[in-house]
């Protein structure tokens, strides 16, 4: 079943608050790494919480830098 | 049959022992069983496919896999095709791929690599650190390799078993080469240490990656050698749910389980009572704490929280050792607990000598030599210390590197007439060694070394900063939780004090997005505060004393409370010399 991206990004957000504790508001422009301030052990759990989340696998995803890709990334996911 | 000599002579000897093996587990937790004789079949058709690639007896073979079985496909493949395998770890997720590329680069072209083999996931984040570094045999899955016959390669004992890398850095990666006879020598004295029981088979529980020392060598070789059982978890399982390292443990009564000190806080911070529902930890005899410094304050709290579930505070194990020497240096007695002392800090920092002291700084023994090893203090000059002087930690013994691959003048540094300079800094104290820091300019975070080099240069980066004149070390400092990552560095003459804060805060983040590595603090200093050798390189080990000793200082923040109390003063003055006026 597909999802909107508001969906898929407000379910971001909340993995993002759960369990890296991020605070911030989540936009598709801002990029992972410079922007929400992660370190790596915090981007890694990010990356499988929200794997989990979405029940979708993102290892093979090689150009995902901002949240946006995230979210196309992730649709794409559960289309496939 | 002869004892084997070789990890390839140790496979074959494994094969017969269809009882023992490796246990994996999925990131969904299901358990998925690869008994050593389906290893070994495997990898004897893997190194047929190796030689037949075009992979000569001695080439470097590098490995990029997450944990499972097509890393023993391909690790115990070349080295039965005779080949020297370089585990090296895979692409991280999400963003950051630029970093990874440099590095895996720098690694590849350090051990000349002939082959990269890679898991068929992780392969289309490799194609720009293979582009950079140009294998000559490229960048394939196993799969790809083609069939060829099984092939068993006869292997000398001296020839070199595995490479690995002592921090993986962009700059001077140095890969350590372990021989055969190192390797085996290093399994075995670990072995030693849990011999066959009458009450039961040891048998081991490991999250650690496979490109880790402490994983490969201290987990699975073992397991090979005995040969025995042992179960693996995907240290990305552990790192999101720690709860499964301990259910694992308990659900197949492990008695054996290392890992560093980070691992232990983070499942006191993040594990939550009903993810332990039936766990019980009693069978947990030897809880290894080594590859960082041991914080005695992670080991009381892990001790107090686990306890209700049968976890014995006997069997935390700090151990220490270094890539440099395979694996294990020195281990504490086993079944006696965690032994921390305290000592005088300022006889410490001051005179370098260790005394007792009650209200000292707790330092925690990391135990005695292992069998075949020895220990040695020396003063910089090279001089053997009595008991109690700090100084350099010097370590002879069985499983030595051979040298530094490559690197004929980083390995004479190394290793002075079969001694082994460690770079870290201790004392023996009823025979037992205590470390207090380092030499040696590395930064140790969450059970791996970093090169300050790189968080460096990305500080350089920063607009605001002098380039060139960043310091990055992290240490323990008393009380923490574990190692700390400290950034000391100097703002451009024009800066004004005022800005401080801010460029504190963006050398921070720029750190951070680079590297990865979070630092705990940050001090901004005026230009000219760090200190210098003669020929103008800065000391990171003196900037960390000077810094701890509380004579690196940034000049006074201008806060507004501290500015009341600077223009109060200036009344105050202005009113005193009013007055002196007026008398005069």
């Amino acid at each position: 079943m597909s999802r909107s991206e508001a969906e898929v990004l407000a379910g971001i957000a909340e993995v993002a608050r759960t369990h890296v504790g991020f605070q911030g508001y989540l936009s598709p422009e801002l990029r992972l790494v410079e922007d929400l301030e992660l370190d790596s052990l915090k981007m890694l759990t990010l990356a499988l919480e929200v794997e989990n989340h979405f029940r979708v696998c993102l290892d093979q995803e090689a150009a995902i830098e901002t949240v946006g890709d995230l979210v196309a990334a992730i649709r794409a996911g559960l289309d496939g | 049959m002869a004892e084997p000599r070789t990890l390839g002579a140790l496979l074959a000897r494994a094969a017969g022992f269809p009882d023992t093996g490796l246990r994996l587990l999925d990131r969904f937790e299901r358990e998925h069983w690869l008994p050593w004789p389906a290893i070994h079949e495997r990898a004897r058709a893997a190194a047929g496919r190796i030689r037949g690639a075009g992979v000569a007896a001695g080439e470097r073979v590098a490995l990029v896999y997450p944990t499972g079985e097509g890393f023993f496909d391909a690790f115990f493949g070349s080295l039965l095709a005779g080949a020297v395998p370089v585990p090296l770890y895979p692409p991280v997720r999400l963003g950051r791929l630029a970093e990874y590329s440099a590095r895996t680069a720098a690694m590849l072209e350090a051990v000349g690599t002939r082959l990269v083999l890679a898991d068929p996931g992780v392969r289309r984040l490799l194609g720009e650190a293979v582009e950079r570094a140009r294998p000559a045999l490229g960048c394939r899955t196993l799969d790809e390799l083609g069939d060829g016959a099984s092939f068993e390669a006869a292997v000398d004992e001296r020839a070199l078993a595995l490479i690995q890398f002592s921090s993986g850095t962009t700059v001077e990666p140095k890969p350590v080469a372990l021989s055969q006879r190192a390797v085996l020598a290093q399994t075995r004295i670990l072995n030693g240490l849990w011999p066959p029981r009458a009450d039961g088979v040891d048998s081991g529980v490991s999250w650690l990656p496979l490109y880790h020392d402490m994983g490969l060598i201290g987990c699975v070789l073992p397991a090979l050698e005995r040969p025995g059982t042992l179960t693996l978890i995907p240290p990305e399982l552990f790192v999101t749910r720690p709860a499964v390292w301990l259910r694992t443990i308990s659900r197949h009564r492990a008695t054996l389980s290392p890992a560093p000190n980070f691992a232990y806080s983070l499942c006191v911070d993040k594990i939550r009572d009903e993810e332990l529902a039936g766990v019980d930890l009693s069978c947990w005899r030897v809880a290894l704490n080594g590859a960082e410094p041991v914080a005695p304050r992670v080991l009381r709290a892990f001790c107090a929280r686990f306890a209700r579930w049968g976890f014995r505070a006997e069997a935390l194990t700090p151990v220490y050792g270094l890539s440099e020497a395979t694996l294990a240096v020195t281990f504490s007695e086993l079944g006696r607990g965690f032994a921390s002392r305290r000592f005088d800090r300022e006889r410490l920092a001051a005179a370098a000598e260790a005394r007792e002291h009650p209200d000292g700084i707790e330092l925690v023994s990391v135990g005695r030599p292992l069998p075949g090893f020895s220990l040695e203090i020396r003063d910089p000059e090279g001089r053997a210390l009595s008991a109690g002087r700090v100084g350099r930690v010097q370590v002879r013994g069985p499983s030595l590197m051979d040298g530094y691959l490559g690197r004929p003048e980083a390995t004479a540094e190394a290793l002075r007439d079969g001694w082994l300079d460690t770079g870290d800094l201790g004392f023996l104290h009823g025979g037992e060694l205590f470390l207090t820091g380092r030499a040696k300019d590395v930064l140790i975070l969450r059970g791996r070394c970093h090169a300050p080099s790189e968080v460096e240069h990305a500080v350089d980066a920063v607009d605001g900063v002098r380039t060139g004149c960043t310091v990055a070390v992290s240490h323990l400092p008393e009380g923490a939780a574990g190692e700390e990552l400290l950034l000391l560095l100097e703002a451009r003459r024009e800066l004004a004090a005022a800005d401080y804060p801010a460029l504190g805060a963006a050398a921070a983040r720029a750190v951070r997005s680079a590297t990865g590595l979070a630092p705990d603090r940050v001090a901004v200093l005026a230009p000219g505060s760090l200190p210098r050798t003669s020929s103008g390189k800065l000391r990171r080990q003196e900037a960390l004393r000077r810094w701890l000793a509380g004579e690196l200082r940034p000049p006074a923040p201008v806060t507004p409370i501290r500015l009341a109390g600077a223009v109060a003063r200036s009344a105050l003055a202005m009113a005193r010399s009013r007055r002196a006026r007026g008398r005069g």
